[in-house]
């Protein structure tokens, strides 16, 4: 209520925002990473409208003259990160009480713009993420697509897949279902009802949606029986499945493979099991799909820990950025610096996955929302040159 | 003592060679006595075992297969993997009942079947390689059982039957969770029947009543709404699915053939504590009876006793009475392991080697897998167990077990 009332105070500040968004801007960097499996060395990115317009070692003279230049100088400028699962602060808000089968709720409806964890993210160099109903529920409903920015977040996407969940959380002594059994046999008659012309409404038209292939499907599942009873329904309903959490995925491994589902991993901690934090290695070697997710302050950590376990790098970067923009099915906007893509990206003072480097700044939709720009240079150098020069 | 560590020693390291390539290549296992359940023992047998099914069986002069792997069990005892046809295990118990209704015939227990679960290794250290899990015992109608090996390399690989019983529950579990207030308020899904005794009678009556009403689906018009639980419930009435109705108690017993006679659907008594006290009705009535626990001085679901007062004779009784009983451990939280519960009946006077039938392929004829597993023949799977001693004897234990050929005993 408080911040909102001071909207009204914002809204030259905002208007100012627009206009530097308009403005062309051209970003330079040692390394800028264009997607994991493509580096270019003290190349450039010109960003307009907040997307990036081009990127390369060879932008054009004229554009390099009309530009605003900021240079990053020995940084590391790599895609935002993508978050595939979050409910941010609001999880109390994201899972009905007394139900819990509500396919058809869209978590866009609870979406809080002034979210001070959605705010937060940007700092953890995260530029996106799938902001999802609450694993409490069995049919949680739809996740939305949403953005932080400087003062505010906002909605990307509305609708992306449907959330389901297996795991304990849904299973609640209060209602139905108390077992995962109870979980299931909801879940199978729902679909059957749907596949069959049963049941009608908003709830059964998500179901057959995702009977009809337009609606992809998440479901937490942690355990063995979890991920097994979740497989169980991706092949007798005839849908891809993305697990969530997925914490003995190592033990399901050949079935996920031959079932082509990809997983949303939970958060790594350096002092947990071995298992866990070497199934990422496992997951790459067999080829399944897979990203970092939970905890966003522990997002890199959870790469960085992976890598350590065996995981190479460029798939340990890419299961922050390109992976998960691929499963949330918004690999054309975000996940990579392609030309087209929203100038999404990261300045770090070396390889995110190397701990020790620092977090610079963190852009969004082609404006700075965290971080500083680079520290001024000696005023001999070129590179400063260039900036004085670009600012007349 | 220290020659027969040494031997023993020897036949682990070959059993787990033999272990290794188990599916692949031919292993014979000599010089043991072998009970192969249903009939007479072989002294000094021979049992070939390739491809995760059993390949010959006999005395010492059977031929063995060139190539094989001989491994010998002289002074060990083979007996088929043991079934506990009511096992209480499985998964996580919250993930056995499900509590948001009481009559809950389609719910299968399949679903929250935990592969890993601790009960598992628990079971097959005791040489038990098939078990019948059942829902949990706080619903009327719990939903369906399923018949699994106590372990595969993968979770459909322990399937024998999905959908093997439907579970019923007598006596006063089922309404123990239901109040008319619960934590201080009535807005809640507990505040329902039933309460008392009578009431699971009527809801178990009720979900039998309404199933026989409904119409069956005749070809060419609308199928009624679905009710995939009044479909169970049917498949019960029409003979096609078979009843395990828990009772304990003395009065429980008699309501359970009751409700069965008055519907017409066979049922088998699991955890019939009191049946000493209703051989005449049981034997009329011609129902096989789990006797849960023999060796348990107290019963213990969890609502106690019951009612019913557990005799460790009952097992003989059932035996002079001629009525067809199965050895389980069931629902008792102090219930040993099986092969003790089976040594137990024997103590009380039950013929040794019925009481070895009562946990092998007497279990396997009435849960329908005895074409697969139960006793030691040709064809059947390569279940086994390579005890220290004969099984009834208290010092025996499971030196090896075998599921399909694989050695499957984490070493102690």
């Amino acid at each position: 209520m408080h911040l909102r009332s001071s909207l009204a105070l914002l809204v030259p500040f905002v208007v100012a925002v627009e206009r530097s968004a308009a403005q062309e801007l051209l970003l330079k960097a040692r390394r800028i990473v264009v997607a994991a499996d493509a580096v270019l060395t003290d190349g450039a990115l010109l960003v307009q409208q907040g997307k990036v317009v081009w990127v390369g070692t060879d932008i054009p003279a004229d554009a390099r003259s009309r530009a605003k230049a900021i240079d990053y100088g020995e940084a590391t400028i790599v895609p935002g990160f993508v978050l595939a699962e979050t409910t941010l602060d609001q999880d109390a808000d994201l899972a009905e009480g007394a139900l819990a089968f509500t396919p058809d709720l869209r978590a866009a409806e609870a979406f809080d713009p002034w979210d001070e964890r959605l705010l937060a993210l940007p700092a953890l160099g995260i530029t996106s993420c799938a902001f999802s109903p609450s694993p409490r529920n069995v049919a949680g409903g739809i996740a939305a697509f949403v953005k932080p920015g400087k003062d505010r977040g906002a909605i990307a996407a509305a609708e992306l897949h449907l959330s389901l969940s297996l795991t304990g959380a849904a299973r609640n002594p209060e209602r139905q279902p108390t077992s995962l059994m109870g979980a299931m046999d909801l879940l199978r008659t729902t679909f059957t009802a749907a596949r069959t012309g049963t049941r009608t409404g908003p709830d059964a038209a998500v179901m057959h949606q995702v009977l009809q292939g337009s609606r992809p499907v998440f479901v937490h599942a942690d355990t063995w029986a979890e991920i097994n009873a979740a497989l169980d329904l991706s092949r007798d309903f005839g849908f891809a499945v993305v697990l969530v959490g997925a914490r003995e995925a190592g033990k399901a491994l050949p079935r996920i493979v031959q079932q082509k589902a990809s997983v949303v991993l939970d958060t790594l901690v350096p002092e947990g099991r071995l298992e866990p934090l070497r199934l990422p290695a496992r997951l790459a070697e067999a080829g399944v799909p897979f990203c970092f997710a939970g905890q966003p302050e522990k997002l890199r950590l959870s790469a960085a820990l992976a890598v350590r376990n065996g995981l190479d790098r460029r798939t340990a970067l890419q299961a922050l950025t390109r992976m998960p923009a691929l499963l949330l099915d918004q690999q054309q906007v975000v996940g990579s610096l392609r030309q087209g893509s929203a100038a999404d990206f990261v300045v770090f003072t070396g390889d995110p996955l190397d701990l020790d480097a620092a977090h610079v700044a963190t852009w969004v939709d082609g404006v700075r929302i965290a971080g500083t720009d680079p520290a001024p240079k000696p005023a001999a150098s070129a590179a400063s040159a260039t900036v004085a020069g670009d600012r007349r | 003592m220290n020659a027969r560590f040494v031997a023993t020693l020897t036949l682990s390291a070959a059993l787990a060679s033999a272990a290794a390539t188990a599916q692949e290549r031919t292993t014979v296992f000599t010089g043991a006595r072998i009970l192969p359940a249903g009939r007479p023992a072989i002294e000094n047998g021979v049992l070939v075992v390739a491809g995760g099914k059993i390949q010959a069986i006999g005395g010492s002069s059977l031929p063995r297969p060139d190539g094989a792997t001989t491994v010998d069990c002289s002074g060990r005892t083979i007996t088929p993997g043991l079934i506990d046809a009511s096992f209480r295990g499985g998964a996580d118990p919250a993930d056995l009942n499900e509590q948001s209704d009481e009559v809950t015939p389609h719910l299968r227990v399949l679903d929250s079947l935990d592969p890993e679960d601790r009960s598992f290794e628990r079971a097959r250290a005791g040489g038990v390689t098939t078990v019948h899990v059942m829902p949990g015992t706080r619903n009327v109608i719990g939903g369906l059982g399923c018949v699994v090996k106590t372990w595969g390399t993968d979770p459909a690989t322990m399937v024998l039957n999905a959908e093997a019983s439907l579970r019923i529950v007598m006596g006063t579990e089922p309404s123990m969770g239901n109040r008319a207030i619960r934590g201080g308020s009535v807005d809640s899904m507990y505040y329902r029947r039933p309460t008392t005794r009578m009431g699971v009678v009527w809801e178990a009556r009720k979900a039998f009543f309404d199933a026989k009403q409904e119409p069956e689906t005749v070809p060419g018009q609308a199928p009624p709404a679905a009710n995939p639980g009044r479909e169970v419930l049917k498949r019960v009435l029409r003979g096609s699915l078979t009843a395990y109705t828990t009772a304990r108690s003395e009065q429980d017993i008699r309501t359970a053939l009751r409700i069965a006679a008055e519907f017409g659907y066979q049922t088998v008594i699991d955890d019939a504590q009191d049946a000493y006290l209703v051989a005449d009705e049981l034997a009329a009535a011609k129902v096989m009876v789990l006797l849960g626990a023999p060796s348990a001085p107290t019963v213990a679901g969890t609502a106690g006793a019951d009612g019913s007062d557990p005799r460790f004779a009952t097992v003989r009784i059932l035996a002079e009475r001629g009525i067809p009983f199965v050895v389980t451990t069931g629902s008792n939280l102090s219930a040993l392991d099986l092969v003790r519960e089976a040594m137990f009946a024997a103590r009380n006077g039950l013929d040794p080697a019925k009481a070895l039938d009562a946990v092998t392929i007497l279990p396997a004829r009435l849960l329908g897998i005895d074409q697969r597993t139960g006793s030691l023949d040709v064809g059947k799977d390569a279940d086994f167990v390579v005890w220290s001693h004969d099984p009834l004897d208290p010092a025996a234990v499971a030196e090896s077990v075998f599921i399909d050929g694989n050695s499957v005993l984490a070493s102690r």
